[in-house]
Parts: structure tokens; sequence; C-alpha cells
């Protein structure tokens, strides 16, 4: 990279905020996604909002791609940094700015793990809702990137509903600040189309969120099936018996077995296993509960296991989580597919995996939030055969187009990032995808801030403020101008 | 522009969209006083795309109604060419019962859908006023909610997926029909409450509740606003879960109406657990059945027309939750000084609470132009939701936006480059 600019980068960050060195660099080239890598041109490590602005207008004034990344546990090379530009990475601004329990508020940067939000209003009795998998080590502002979900959104929501006002440095470095501590800021609902849009509009420096108060009570089963369709049955007589479950988990035999070996669960064995969690108010789960239950044993569970104890709960959720690492036990190498079916439509998605399974010889395990159809088949193969890795590819985007086909989509949580991106035309039109970049023109008219990413193929945007001057991309037939 | 006379372009939409879908606007079609040109109402969303695509090539002004119940908020209208009506589009496209989805044309009224998805004990879980007349598409555009927003959110939180049509006529769609679905930019929800202004919602997917089986509401006459705050703050502070928390307040009375809904045992037993925890602290009483309708009617008349026929001026007063009695108590002062009639009513845990307000448009905006600078960016806004327009041109109706007015600036010009739709309608003027 040019050194000019690097030195003035240097500048804004202090020598021990910057990594220029190769070795070191190689830390940053790949996110939770590990087969996407790319070396990013430099790194930062900004300690505060006015480092952030000062890099960003930096990148703008240079014309040098950006991309924010946070602790690197994303699923779809959502953080993989940009060849010849600057990779922000925000870990070192996690700090807890501000607790306001009587409004129920927290304020925080965003290199703030998940789980360190609840943790800090736990005493208090209040918690942060959305809880990914990954909450022990992942961050607040990756979760806002994402629009990240969790076991338990299906009652609870999505970080769209939990994140109240975001102080951001647009891509031509002016800070600004979307929603707020207050409800319904007037305006345009900026806010929440920033939220999941997986870095390419801003890079948020400050967000603000909502706290829950800890629910009096919560009841949880493990109810054992002999097929995915038995499983499935209980679910849809949840649903239709007018309950909504804090959430609702099913895996397969082989999830069950694989984490059976890694955290030893003690699951029973079965071909299917749901986890069935109600919480609220004390009368309503009491009430809810035993009909859940009634529910279970109407679609012939095999075994019904409620928890006694926090113990018990967290050992079924141990097992829960424990899923996707645990594959690594049963299969060299797995591929983690993320999609989304109508839940009505599990038995015939399901059979078509299994079909496909068959066909191709590897084993897909299937882990899903079973509550709102979203399916995390895990695709097994061994990177020393040949071809495999490259047939398990094709095994996992062949269940997106099942997903698609029942009405669904290709990503419920992971994101679409670099991954997904060739896969956004078959969901989405040529005009739907114009429209969104009309939102990504009137943050990013540069195409500076997280550039590749969401988008099948680079559109530039008309109007570029300042004189034209042919893009990079434009002029090597890479994209084309909007 | 001028050259083309109305019943020209009356033909031209006739056209396009079918001989009974155009006509010149009368008086009863003006909106602030401002008769616009001609009235169309396309029958399908492909007749929208149609007409949306020829008015753009006319440089024609568009303003977008639905059941007509909202249009005297935000900023008057200026010179209006076509008013496009989405009356025609009122069908409940899908009910995904066993999905918990909805899809719906945006004219369908919001008590016709429900009564719809009550065929599956299944709701669009908003109350919003006016439910009767007004419409999905302009509940959507104005983000619009009412008491069970405190248990259910508002419609941003219900919203999973849209099909627009864009001012160039262009039909896009984004979200889908999945409730979790992370799959490009959330433009569903950057429509919603926009006004209208950037593309007109066409139809609209949501996910839906199940109607409770059971309700109670706790009905709690306090001795004063300022008494509120306490209660207001125990009862979320409370691990209580009420779909609604609602505050009424006059110069005669302040009460609070919080609602419990839930199977039998726990809606009453819920009920009773909030009706100890006010205590001695004011009158209350648990409503179920008749009484329990009653009380909710009542309390709906604050978004209904006085006996002499007006509405007067409704501002939407929004603040962290522990602020707002406070905020009251001394906006209360304020409009007795400046010789005003004021009511409160709203999400008591929310912090968003319509006033209603009544008197001397100098007065009232003295008071609004005090209130926002009590409220600082972020912590609270006061918006003018409806009123006379005499009012709206004097105040601002939005109040100041903020840092972040020159992006939505800009993404209004992404989305509607000769400013034709909705033109000024959009919050903050856009």
């Amino acid at each position: 990279m040019d050194t000019s600019f690097l030195t003035a980068l240097e500048r804004i960050v202090s020598a021990d905020g910057i990594v220029r060195d190769d070795g070191e660099l190689l830390t940053y080239e790949t996110d939770g996604l590990v087969k996407l890598r790319s070396k990013p041109g430099v790194a930062v490590l900004p300690t505060s909002t006015a480092q952030v602005q000062g890099v960003v207008r930096l990148c703008h004034e240079s014309g040098v791609p950006f991309v924010a990344r946070g602790q690197g546990t994303g699923l779809s090379g959502g953080a993989m940094p940009h060849p010849d530009g600057v990779l922000i990475v925000m870990t070192r601004m996690n700090r807890i700015l501000e607790i306001d329990l009587p409004n129920r508020r927290i304020t925080v940067e965003p290199g703030v793990m998940n789980l360190d939000v609840s943790k800090a209003v736990a005493k208090d009795g209040y918690y942060y809702a959305p809880d990914p998998s990954s909450q022990v080590i992942c961050s607040i502002g990756g979760n806002l990137a994402e629009n990240s979900g969790g076991a338990h959104c299906l009652k609870y929501g999505f970080t769209v509903h939990h994140v109240l006002g975001a102080e951001a440095i647009l891509p031509d470095g002016e800070l600004v600040h979307f929603g707020g501590a207050a409800l319904d800021a007037p305006g345009l609902d900026l806010l929440g189309v920033l939220v999941g849009s997986e870095g390419t509009l801003a890079v948020v420096t400050k967000i603000t969120l909502n706290l829950l108060r800890k629910p009096a009570a919560v009841q949880t089963l493990l109810a054992a099936f002999d097929s995915t369709e038995a499983a499935g049955n209980a679910v849809s007589g949840i649903i239709s018996a007018g309950i909504i479950p804090a959430a609702v988990e099913m895996m397969d035999r082989l999830t069950v077995e694989a984490a059976e070996e890694a955290v030893h669960p003690n699951f029973p064995k079965a071909d299917a296993i749901l986890i069935v969690e109600l919480d609220g108010a004390e009368a309503d789960v009491t009430a809810l509960f035993a009909r859940v239950e009634q529910v279970c044993t109407e679609a012939e569970a095999r075994e019904i296991q409620v928890a006694q104890t926090d113990e018990q709960r967290a050992r079924f959720w141990q097992g829960r989580k424990a899923a996707f690492a645990a594959m690594g036990r049963v299969s060299p190498n797995y591929y983690v597919q993320d999609g989304v079916i109508p839940r009505t439509k599990l038995p015939e998605v399901l059979g078509r995996i299994q079909a496909l399974s068959e066909r191709s010889g590897l084993k897909i395990g299937n882990v899903f939030h079973a509550g709102d159809g979203n399916l995390h088949p895990l695709v097994c193969y061994d990177d020393r055969v040949d071809g495999q890795a490259d047939l398990a590819q094709d095994v996992a985007s062949e269940i997106l187009t099942y997903c698609l086909d029942a009405g669904g989509s290709i990503t419920g949580e992971h994101g679409v990032g670099a991954d997904k991106a060739e896969h956004m035309p078959k969901m989405f039109s040529e005009s739907d995808l114009d429209t969104m970049q009309l939102v990504r023109c009137a943050f990013d008219p540069n195409y500076l801030c997280n550039p590749g990413k969401v988008f099948p193929t680079p559109r530039l945007c008309g109007e570029v403020p300042g004189p034209y001057r042919r893009h990079p991309a434009e002029a090597a037939g890479l994209a084309e101008r909007l | 522009m001028a050259v083309v006379s109305t019943d020209a372009l009356v033909a031209q939409v006739r056209a396009r969209s079918g001989d009974d879908t155009a006509r010149a606007a009368t008086d009863n079609d003006a909106v602030d006083g401002v008769r616009p040109r001609l009235v169309a109402e396309p029958a399908s969303g492909d007749a929208f795309a149609a007409t949306l695509a020829w008015a753009s090539s006319e440089q024609l002004k568009v303003m977008v109604v639905g059941g007509r119940t909202k249009l005297a908020w935000g900023t008057p209208s200026g010179p209006i060419d076509l008013l496009l009506s989405t009356a025609r589009l009122s069908v409940v496209v899908a009910h995904r019962h066993g999905d918990l989805t909805t899809t719906i044309e945006a004219g369908a009224t919001l008590a016709s859908v429900n009564a719809t998805l009550a065929a599956h004990r299944q709701w669009l879980p908003w109350d919003p006023p006016w439910a009767d007349r007004a419409t999905i598409g302009g509940i959507v555009a104005t983000n619009d909610s009412g008491p069970r927003r405190q248990g259910f959110g508002a419609p941003r939180d219900s919203i999973i997926g849209v099909t627009m049509v864009r001012i160039d006529g262009e039909v896009a769609k984004a979200g889908g029909i999945v409730v979790k679905n992370v799959a490009g930019y959330d433009v569903s929800r950057l429509l919603t409450g926009s006004f209208g202004c950037l593309a007109v919602v066409v139809t609209a997917t949501f996910k839906l509740a199940p109607v409770a089986p059971a309700s109670r509401t706790v009905e709690v006459v306090l001795g004063s606003l300022e008494s509120s705050a306490d209660v207001v703050a125990d009862l979320s502070a409370s691990a209580l879960t009420p779909t609604a928390l609602e505050l009424a307040s006059t110069s005669a009375v302040t009460q609070l109406l919080v609602r419990f809904e839930s199977v039998e045992q726990a809606a009453a037993q819920q009920a009773a657990e909030a009706r100890d925890m006010v205590g001695s602290r004011g009158t209350s009483r648990i409503l179920a059945g008749g009484e329990e309708t009653v009380a909710w009617e009542q309390h709906a008349g604050h978004w209904s027309p006085s006996a002499g026929g007006t509405l007067g001026t409704l501002l939407k007063v929004s603040c962290v939750p522990a602020e707002l009695i406070p905020t009251l108590v001394w906006l209360r002062t304020l409009a007795v000084s400046n010789g005003l009639e004021m009511s409160a009513a709203g999400r008591a845990g929310l912090g968003v609470v319509d006033l209603r307000l009544d008197g001397s448009l100098d007065a009232q905006a003295r008071l609004i132009t005090e209130l926002r600078e009590r409220l600082s960016i972020g912590r609270g806004s006061a918006v003018i939701r409806g009123g006379d327009a005499a009012l709206r041109q004097r105040v601002d109706p939005w109040g100041p936006i903020g840092d972040s007015l020159p992006v939505m600036r800009a993404v209004k010009r992404r989305f509607d480059p000769g400013g034709l739709l909705n033109a000024g309608r959009g919050p903050g003027g856009l």
C-alpha cells in the first residue's frame, strides 16, 4: 500500500494501533468462514470514535476500501478483508458506556461481547435477549451488522428488535446518529436498514440496546421422537395451540450422536430430539407448559424429560449449542449451511435433503431452530478425498434451492457476506437488487465500505459527488454503472 | 404540465388500467384544502406500476392514499396532480396459519384483515386508532400503533416482506414470507414509517400472533398524574408481562389500564398480582368481559373527534420511559399557563403518548417549541400527527431530525430523484 497513506493512517491510530507486518496480518485473513481468505492491505485497531472517523475519512479521501471487523466469528465471510484495503478491527472499542436501568437501556461500544451485556445487568435481574450460539465470543457490533438471532428469537425477535440507537461513521467520514434511547425518533428508519446491512453502509461506533427483565419462570423439556416428521408434528401442534415458546430446537440422529460424543449431554438415542423452552410470568408458564407436554405426548414422543434444575436445563442447551462443533467428532470436515423455510414445509424439505444425502453419498446432519424454520444442515465430508470438498459445497448450495423452492430464504442468520452473494439472484430479481442498491448508493456512493459483499455483481452508483473518476473495478470490466 | 388537460390525463390512466379506474378530482378529494387534478384507483399491482411509470414520465406529483385517516399528519401538501388510491387492493392474499404469517394487499383495512385471520384464532397484533378504516398500507407508512404495542411491538417489528412499486414503475420486493431472513437489505423496514415518500407498498407480509383465549384489564385511578410515575416504574420493572400499559390523563382524572392476555388462569393471576403491586396508591379494579371492552372503547375516545366534531391537535410525545411522567407534569403546567386544554393518552411503559391540545394555535406553537427545547435529540421528540394545517405550516410537524437528515435526503433522492412521490410529506419534510 502507498507509504504516505500508511503514514497518515499511523498518525491517526498511533504505532500500536496499526498492523503492517505480513505475518501478523495473516491473523485477519478470514472470519468464521475459513474457506474464504484474503489478507488485508493493512489493519488498524482504533480505540475511539474519533480514530474510526479519522481512518474512514482518510480512506474516503484516498479512495481506499475498508472493512470493519468485530471478533471475526461471522460465518459468511462478511468480515473478509479487502486485499488492497484497510481492515478496521473494532475489538479495542469494548467499553460499556452507560447502564440505565430505570429506562432499561445499555449503551456499549461495538467490541463488547454479546454475553458481557447480559452479565453486566444480570445481578439487577435484566438481560439482553438475542443469544447467538457464539455469544461468548461474538461482539455486539458484529451482531448489529448481521442482525444476529439465536435460539430464543422465535419469541423475542432479532438484533433489529433490540437495537434502539447507533452512532456511526458514514463512508465519507461523517459522524451520524440513528435512533436513540427514546423510541420513534422522527425520520426514516435508517437504523432498521443499517442493522443487517453486513457492514456495507457505515462503521458503527456506539450502540444503545434495549434490556429485558429476566422472566419470572422458565421451563424446558426435551422430547425424543422416532422421526423428524413426528417431531415436526409436535412443533405444529404447539404453534396451533396458540403457544409461542421462547425456543423450539430440533436435532436429528446424526447431530444427537455427535453432541453425545462431544459433551455427553446424555440425550436419549432417537431419530429426532426437540428442546422446547417456555418463559414468562409464572402463571403463564405453568399453564402452557402442561399443554406442551400434552402435545408432545399426542405426537408420540417416545420420552419426555423435563428439566428440574437450572443445571439440567444448561445440559440440554449445552448439547444443542455444541452440535456444530461436535460434528468434528463424526466427520473430518463439515460445511454449515444456513437456510430458512416456512416451518410447515419441514417434512417436505427434510425428505429432499435426505434424498440428496443418499444420492451424493455425503452424510448430512440437521439442526434447526424449528419454531421459525431456520435450518442448519451440516454437510459432512473428508477434505483428504479428492473432490469431496467441492461436492460438499455443491450439496450445500443445492439445499438452498430447496429452501427457495419452499418459499424460504438463503440465510436466516449467518448473512450473505462474500459466501452467498452469488445466490442472491436466485432469491431476488434484478429489480429487487437494484432497489437495495439505491440504499447503498445513498450511504456509500463511492463503493468503499465493505465492497464485494452481499451483492453479486458490483453496481456503481450514478451521480458520484465530485469530478467523475472511472472506478478501478469499472476500468477492469468488473462492474457496471447503475 | 399545464398544457395537458385533466380530462386528457384521466383518459391516459383509463387507457392503462381500465375505464373505471380514474376520474377528475372533486372537492371531496382535497388534502389539506389542496384539490388534486385526478384520482386513480388501480385494481392490481401491475396497474399500479403502469400508472406510476406513466405519472413519472409525465412528471406528475403523486400522492398515495389508503383509508384517508391520517392525511392531516405531517407537512401540509403542496400541489398534487394525481391522487393514487389503494382502495381496490384489499385482499388477504395468503394466511399461512401454520407458519403464523400473512400476505395482504395494502388497501385492506386492519379490521377486515383481522376478521379474516380470526378464522384460525390469529391476528395482526396491532390496535392503532380507526382500525375499521385505516389500511395496512397507511398503518405501515406511518408505523402507527396502539396500546398493544407494549406486548407485540409496532408494525416495523412485525413486517417481514413487501412488494413495492417505485416511482419509475419498477416492481420490487424485499424480505420474504419467512419470519427469519437476513438476505439483503431490510427495505421493508425502511419503508415502514416513511410516509410513502420512497415507494408505494402494494402488498406486505407480516408475522402474526395467536389470539389469546382470555383477557383481564386492571383499571387504576390515581390521585394525580405525578403519582402515576412510581406505579408505572414498578409495573415496568416487574416480571409481569402486560400486553398494554396505558396512561390516560386529563385535567380531571389520571388512570392506568394494564392488560394481560393469556389463558384464563394466567391472565387472571397476573391481573391480581398487578393489582397487589398497585396497592393503596390508587383505586383499582379488575375488568373482564363487557366491562373490559367498554373501558378500552372509552380509552380509544382520546383519538376520536369530540362533540364539536374536531380532533384538535394530536402531538406525539416520545421520551425515555422514566422521563415520561415528569415531562407530562411539566407540560401540564405549561399548557395551563398558555390557556390550553391538554389531555394525554398512550404507552406509559414505552414512553410514547399522544397529547391532545385545544386552544389558540399561537399558544400551541409556543408549547411545542418549548417542549422540543426540553427534549434532546435521541432522548425524545414531539411530532405533530394531526391538526390544523395552519399549525403545521407555522411549526415544523417533525421537529429536529438530527445529523442523519442528510442521509435520509440522499435515500429519498435515490428512490425518487424527481421528488414526485408524496413530496414533502415524508418524515423531516422529505
